[in-house]
């Protein structure tokens, strides 16, 4: 377990590393930070003076030689356009996130799963069928064309919700709807899918031919087996808290992450945006990372497979 | 023995806040002044207030409510002169202009302006990045972006210098009294003084900020309305500064907010968040004007749409070629299908409020597509394709304007063919598919330097970055920045238009911009030939009940 546990942790450094090295060239080789921060109208002994304060005119090399080796030091940078500690600013925008990100996540989980447990279990019926157009709806829906439906409806006809910005908790229901109903579609079809499978295997109609009573087949047997699947998916949403709702912030004008990270990208504000990348690919793969650790508890096979792999 | 119960606690603890809440609200039951929120697409690029940094059209929208300069600009009128913090000058030389400084004007901090604060607002600490270091070669060597310190970055002492290129000193003739000094004579010191870069700001509050990013959030200055706070990428919330020498201002409060999608900012406006809505496309007004309760006020503005050339790409090395592509464009066409007639085409880079500078004679190049082929045929162009580097709808109707002209230039013989680009530097950037591209000039001031020297002539950015430049031109540029001798600078003027608009084309003018703010119908307020905003009292008719 302890190999198993080391192997996924090495290649979740990786993974880190890889995302970092990409976001960096591609940035640098996308559009110069001194002439967007600056303006085109800058004079080009300002420009010259920008570049060199912020060893822009350094080979690509060094420059990620020393981004590496202050990520090494937990130092991520400066914002140009502010001069504030990139960690600092990126730091005050997570609450603002994790207020859109979490009780969506818990909306997902709330209507997903059930949603799709529900369905399976009930399979071809007219629930069935109501479950899955609603969740190939949720699904297919882009969330910036739902989030404007959504105020069309509640904000512009019916007056009942703000449509934008972040000065209540009512201004965050719209939002947080947006985001969790697009992710509850999908969750209810993997669940619904996985539920399919499991109910379709062997031992469970050798469970009820053994007059074990069909809701604890069902606890016991069906939905432990069909957690795998959707603890992935729910693993992925967990990763995407605190960037998972780019979309949605520019749609809300909600001051998250998201937001900053469209702006930062826009500016070429490096620090900024590499910043945010570094959290949330750390954040990604950490939730993969513990996703791979609740495989092996969900299915004791996959943790023999990895003792297996270790003689 | 007193026993205090949780009950009792419970009862103080109430009143105790009560107390505390009860004189504010009594405040609050006096003023009962309208606040108004303004959702805006942007509102600090640079996010600061201090308008050396902040030079950008959504800066321009916002500073106006708190700031000052000493000679004001009629914005909602003629964009005529006229006094501001200053209440009289005259010119006592071709370099000095003298101002008489209105009296009893007072800081959003309380401190009474001075001739002090007037000094310091032109001064090395805010312009010019500390005592002898202009020019120096240290100048640019700490780009901190002002996070830490008093030094401004360096694109401040940049603007200052473009803005007043000959700046040698303010002088202090008496408490009331001052004079603008110039090292070189200069016929427009007057528009240059009253650019949003000349605010006057307070002295004592730039001493107590922490840093210079911390003054730059939150700027001292004269304006109607104070800042209260500004929360950067967010919103700005002005507070009344009911001490303004012009009169207790209309409005308790002003509110922008940064709202990114046009569409949400519609939406917000339905549903009666928003008092305003700017940044509104104009294939959209029809669409919000279908409800009673709303309007879109705005139109031109002193900003043009133009198409430039880079003289340098081999394809358009011979100005016949660029002369045929200024020939083959129906304006008008792209004035009534893509802005709905709401625009027009001008007479060329230049605007009516130059006064007697303004050329009315002048008209950009006749669509003309039989001399356009001529020219081309001319010209012997052999087919080779012509890069046309393009934004992703930067400007306003930018992509559909960008297919007009393609078609346009195809109908003359000439292959022009668009990259997509996503953001300034890759579309300046030098290469052999830089040729065609867009951009857009705007005025600052009433004189052709604010616009046709400044931005092509040798100090441009189309001449310093190397795609056009012409001798005559860049000498005429020179003599215009300093001739004192009205006629000959008129003529100057005239020639230099027919150098980059028809005989070695560096552009050309395609049609005006126009700036839209939709609006509740029942506000009284009238919109200005810029991007500036002004909730004054003077254009503040109050809401129809």
């Amino acid at each position: 377990m302890l190999r198993f546990f080391f192997l996924r942790l090495g290649r979740a450094a990786l993974t880190v590393a890889l995302v970092v090295t990409f976001a960096f060239v591609v940035l640098r080789l996308s559009g110069d930070p001194a002439l967007i921060i600056m303006s085109v109208d800058a004079p080009p002994e300002a420009i010259a003076a920008f570049r060199k304060a912020w060893g822009l005119d350094d080979p690509i090399w060094l420059q990620y030689l020393r981004y590496f080796s202050a990520i090494g030091q937990g130092e991520l940078g400066q914002s140009m356009r502010d001069g504030r500690p990139a960690l600092e600013l990126v730091a005050e925008r997570i609450p603002a996130t994790l207020a859109l990100t979490l009780p969506a996540l818990a909306l997902k989980l709330g209507i997903g799963i059930p949603a799709g447990i529900y369905a399976s279990l009930h399979r071809d019926s007219l629930i069935d069928r109501i479950v899955m157009v609603t969740a190939v709806a949720g699904f297919t829906v882009p969330s910036f064309v739902l989030g404007l439906v959504l105020v069309l409806i509640f904000s512009v006809q019916l007056g009942w919700l703000p449509s934008g910005g972040q000065e209540s908790w009512r201004h965050a229901i719209l939002p947080v709807l947006t985001l969790g109903i697009g992710g509850a579609a999908v969750l209810a079809r993997f669940t619904r899918s996985a539920m399919l499978e499991v109910l379709g295997q062997s031992y469970i109609r050798t469970a009820s031919a053994k007059g074990v009573p069909w809701p604890a087949v069902v606890r016991g047997h069906a939905l432990p087996n069909a957690a795998v699947p959707t603890v992935t998916i729910v693993g992925f949403m967990v990763g995407s808290l605190i960037a998972g709702a780019v979309v949605v912030e520019s749609v809300f004008s909600w001051p998250g992450v998201g937001r900053l990270l469209v702006v930062s990208v826009a500016n070429r504000d490096l620090a900024i945006v590499q910043c945010i990348l570094l959290l949330v690919a750390i954040t990604m793969v950490s939730a993969n990372l513990i996703v791979d650790l609740l495989y092996g508890v969900l299915d004791p096979r996959l943790r023999s497979g990895a003792k297996a792999g270790a003689h | 023995m007193t026993h205090l119960t949780r009950r009792h606690a419970l009862g103080l603890g109430a009143a105790s806040t009560g107390a505390l809440i009860l004189p504010r609200f009594a405040i609050a039951q006096a003023d009962n002044r309208p606040s108004i929120t303004i959702a805006v697409q942007k509102i600090a690029n640079s996010n600061t207030l201090e308008t050396l940094r902040e030079q950008s059209n959504v800066g321009t929208r916002t500073f106006y409510s708190y700031a000052e300069s000493l000679i004001d600009t009629d914005w909602a009128g003629d964009l005529s002169l006229r006094p501001g913090l200053a209440t009289a000058w005259r010119r006592i030389d071709d370099r000095t202009v003298e101002l008489t400084l209105r009296q009893g004007v007072t800081f959003h901090n309380g401190e009474t302006m001075t001739a002090e604060d007037v000094a310091f607002s032109f001064g090395s600490e805010r312009m010019w990045g500390g005592a002898g270091q202009a020019g120096s070669a240290g100048l640019f060597g700490s780009v901190t972006a002002g996070a830490a310190g008093k030094q401004p970055p360096a694109e401040v002492v940049a603007v200052a210098r473009r803005a007043f290129p000959g700046f040698e000193k303010i002088e202090i003739v008496d408490p009331q009294t001052v004079r603008f000094v110039n090292k070189t004579p200069d016929v427009t010191l007057e528009g240059r003084i009253s650019r949003n870069v000349g605010i006057i700001v307070s002295r004592k509050a730039f001493a107590e900020a922490g840093s210079w990013l911390d003054w730059a959030r939150k700027p001292v200055g004269t304006g109607p309305y104070g800042i209260a706070e500004f929360k950067p990428d967010q919103s700005l919330t002005l507070v009344a500064h009911d001490a303004y020498w012009g009169g207790r201002p209309l409005l308790k409060q002003i509110r922008f907010v940064e709202v990114p999608e046009t569409a949400s900012r519609i939406n917000g406006l339905r549903s009666g968040e928003y008092d305003f809505a700017c940044d509104i496309p104009p294939d959209q007004i029809s669409e919000i004007e279908k409800n009673p309760r709303h309007e879109v006020l705005g139109g031109l503005i002193t900003n043009h749409r133009l198409t430039t050339f880079d003289k340098t790409h081999p394809q358009l090395e011979n100005p016949l070629v660029r002369r045929a592509m200024t020939h083959a464009i129906d304006r008008q066409t792209i004035v009534d299908a893509l802005w709905g007639g709401r625009t027009r085409v001008p007479k060329g880079l230049q605007w009516e409020f130059y006064g007697d500078m303004f050329i009315a004679d002048w008209a950009v190049p006749a669509f003309d597509p039989k001399l356009a082929r001529e020219l081309v045929k001319q010209s012997g162009y052999k087919g080779d394709t012509i890069p046309y580097r393009l934004l992703n709808n930067y400007y306003t109707g930018q992509v559909s304007t960008a297919q007009v002209l393609i078609e346009s230039w195809r109908e003359i013989g000439l292959n022009v063919e668009i990259e997509s680009k996503e953001n300034f530097p890759q579309v300046l950037a030098k290469g052999s598919t830089r040729a065609v591209r867009d951009w857009s000039n705007s005025a600052a001031f009433n004189d052709p330097v604010a616009s046709i020297t400044a931005q092509h002539g040798p100090t441009g950015q189309q001449w310093q970055i190397g795609e056009w430049r012409n001798d005559e031109m860049g000498k005429l540029s020179d003599e215009l920045e300093t001739s004192t001798d009205r006629a000959r600078r008129k003529a100057m003027f005239r020639r230099i238009l027919e150098i980059c608009e028809r005989e070695d084309p560096a552009y050309t003018v395609l049609h005006q911009t126009a700036n839209f703010t939709a609006k509740r119908r029942d506000i009284q307020w009238k919109a200005a030939q810029a991007f500036v905003m002004d909730f004054r009292a003077r254009n503040w008719g109050g809401i129809r009940s």
